[in-house]
């Protein structure tokens, strides 16, 4: 399969009172095009902070983090935009919609910024609304929708403008079991459909037992890489 | 363009919140236009009455004159020049007193014709003088001063051309309403032909009032005064209102720019996950920044749609009717209609807006600029910054 991430050496330090606080340590991993990857751990062992460089958020002190071909660290403010933009997707943890703006509008906010034309731009929206169930919400606000909607949506958004790779940070930590299953069935669908790669920030058993690969974090270091299939055996076995 | 709709679509949604900010800049909007209208209608209205009250359309003073100085007064006469058209108003003053209930109150009298019509001085309302009287004509001011009334007689003193006193009882003929105290305070106006009899000058006067058009040649022993050099007493007066119409407008636009101002700082202190949003959907730091400036700018914008629904009728109904201050602006010794119909041009309303949007987006653009130094990892988790 295609490599379409590659972490090299990469050590993430925060400025923490005189000191730096270190949250990433000497990470080498790599993605390759179609995985359902997660990256777990306890809070603070450094994958949100993984996360967010993937995404192009934020910037490794050291090492190079490649993706799609580019190096994060050398990327201008635009072509830091430009990659998220057009090649990653994010879903957040507390969804983070846009509170003026409708399940349609949402969802469509991304293509708007790609000035994708008003026909393609509805067809592509109504279709991700499709995927995740939601197409009757198109008109709600958000603070209209239960948590579970409003990761659907979020989900829809990220994937309407058929990203890359998408990331989501700890999607499931607002949501119930159900919900939490849900979303994470609506995910992998749309992972094996349209061999999108998905990689995951979770320490939640539900999400994991989806996962492809669980990269295992331990204060900020990679403590295990390990293949689920041979784990769990079929896809979503829950 | 869509960073337009964006942020006017945030804006709107923001209900409550933009439009206190509107409201509050919309009668920003209304009391400066308002203001300056008011200082605009006076103006113009303190100039055409000086016009057509005093001053014509230029003037020519005898070389001794200075209006400043009554010491002058007594030697500033001279020949009307032959050089001058029959259309020119020549005006006559000598220092005289008169002495209502036992008072004396220094004047001047005036001598005009009768016939003339360049002013707006009812002169053909004096009637002419028979058997040795002498029929005046004075303004209400005067006549509220000297506690004169129409019909009244009162004796009057002055110095004829030898420098010889003469006394007189005069009557008040009539009484004219003017806005104009330079030609009402202390001011008694008499027939010229009565002014030469009484004075021993004949076709003599201190100053010309020009009509329209008047080729002002250099003639000797008379000095030129344009329009615009004898408008400009008044006009400094209206300037110098103007400042502090100036401190009242940038008070207010200070108070509605503020209000903008506040309103930025707490939605990007409030709004911050919102910002990492946009971020992490692709837009740039700078666009962000632009959206959140254009949201700022709007209200100004909007406050000005507001302001216009809501200030114009009222300011066509005052342009129509006028504003009347209740009291007697004659005293202010100010050239002041009692109503004083505003005046709002389209340079005024323009000017206002473009200045306040402008400023608008200055005090939107300072806070919202922090953004493109945000770290969005903070941004998304709602960190304060």
């Amino acid at each position: 399969m295609e490599e379409i991430i590659s972490i090299k050496n990469v050590v993430k330090r925060f400025p923490v009172g005189d000191g730096f606080f270190t949250a990433l340590q000497d990470i080498n991993l790599e993605f390759k095009k179609g995985e359902f990857a997660g990256l777990v751990g306890p809070s603070g062992s450094g994958k949100t902070t993984l996360l967010n460089i993937i995404g192009s958020l934020d910037t490794p002190t050291e090492g190079e983090a490649i993706v799609i071909g580019k190096d994060i660290s050398k990327l201008s403010h635009q072509q830091s935009a430009d990659l998220r933009n057009h090649n990653v997707g994010f879903i957040f943890q507390e969804y983070h919609l846009l509170p003026v703006y409708t399940v349609y509008e949402n969802v469509e906010f991304a293509l708007l910024l790609q000035n994708i034309g008003a026909a393609e731009r509805k067809k592509a929206v109504m279709e991700a609304l499709d995927w995740v169930g939601l197409t009757h919400k198109k008109d709600s606000k958000p603070d209209k929708l239960s948590g579970g909607e409003s990761q659907r949506v979020a989900v829809a958004r990220a994937i309407v403008k058929r990203p890359a790779i998408l990331l989501a940070d700890e999607p499931s930590a607002n949501l119930d079991a159900e919900n939490a299953h849900n979303i994470m069935k609506v995910m992998k669908k749309l992972n094996e459909e349209l061999d999108t790669t998905f990689i995951f920030s979770t320490h939640d058993e539900k999400v994991m037992q989806y996962l492809d690969r669980i990269v295992h974090l331990k204060d900020g270091r990679i403590e295990k890489d390990e293949m689920m299939k041979a784990k769990y055996g079929v896809h979503g076995a829950h | 363009m869509l960073t337009f709709k964006l942020a006017l679509k945030n804006l709107l949604s923001a209900g409550l919140r933009t439009w206190l900010s509107v409201s509050v800049m919309a009668f920003a909007y209304i009391l400066i236009i308002f203001y300056n209208g008011m200082l605009d209608g006076w103006n113009e209205q303190a100039k055409t009455d000086s016009i057509a009250w005093e001053f014509g359309h230029g003037q020519l003073w005898q070389e001794d004159y200075d209006p400043y100085d009554p010491f002058t007064l007594q030697d500033a006469h001279s020949k009307v020049p032959k050089e001058v058209s029959e259309d020119v108003v020549p005006i006559l003053i000598r220092q005289a007193s008169i002495y209502p209930q036992g008072r004396m109150v220094s004047v001047m009298l005036q001598g005009i014709p009768r016939n003339q019509n360049l002013l707006e001085l009812p002169t053909k309302e004096i009637p002419k003088s028979v058997d040795g009287s002498l029929n005046v004509m004075i303004g209400t001011g005067m006549a509220k001063t000297a506690k004169l009334e129409a019909g009244d007689n009162v004796l009057m003193r002055w110095r004829d051309k030898n420098g010889t006193f003469d006394a007189l009882e005069i009557t008040v003929a009539g009484v004219f309403k003017t806005n104009v105290p330079a030609v009402d305070a202390g001011k008694i106006w008499v027939a010229m032909e009565d002014m030469n009899r009484i004075t021993g000058f004949e076709n003599e006067a201190t100053y010309l009032v020009l009509p329209k058009g008047f080729d002002h040649e250099n003639i000797a022993g008379w000095e030129y005064h344009s329009l615009e050099n004898l408008l400009e007493p008044t006009e400094k007066i209206i300037a110098s209102k103007k400042i502090s119409g100036y401190v009242i407008y940038a008070i207010l636009l200070g108070l509605a720019l503020l209000a903008i101002f506040d309103t930025q700082v707490l939605s990007i202190f409030r709004r911050q996950k919102e910002i990492g949003i946009y971020i992490a959907l692709g837009m740039t730091r700078w666009r962000v920044v632009r959206m959140f400036t254009i949201e700022g700018a709007s209200t100004s914008i909007l406050a000005a749609g507001v302001g216009a629904v809501i200030g114009t009728p009222l300011f066509i109904y005052l342009a129509n009717t006028g504003i009347s201050f209740g009291m007697n602006t004659q005293s202010m010794g100010l050239t002041m209609a009692e109503v004083i119909v505003p005046v709002y041009g389209v340079g005024l309303v323009v000017t206002t807006i473009i200045l306040v949007v402008v400023a608008s987006t200055i005090v939107s653009f300072w806070p919202s600029k922090k953004i493109a130094n945000m770290d969005v990892t903070l941004a998304l988790k709602g960190k304060v910054q």
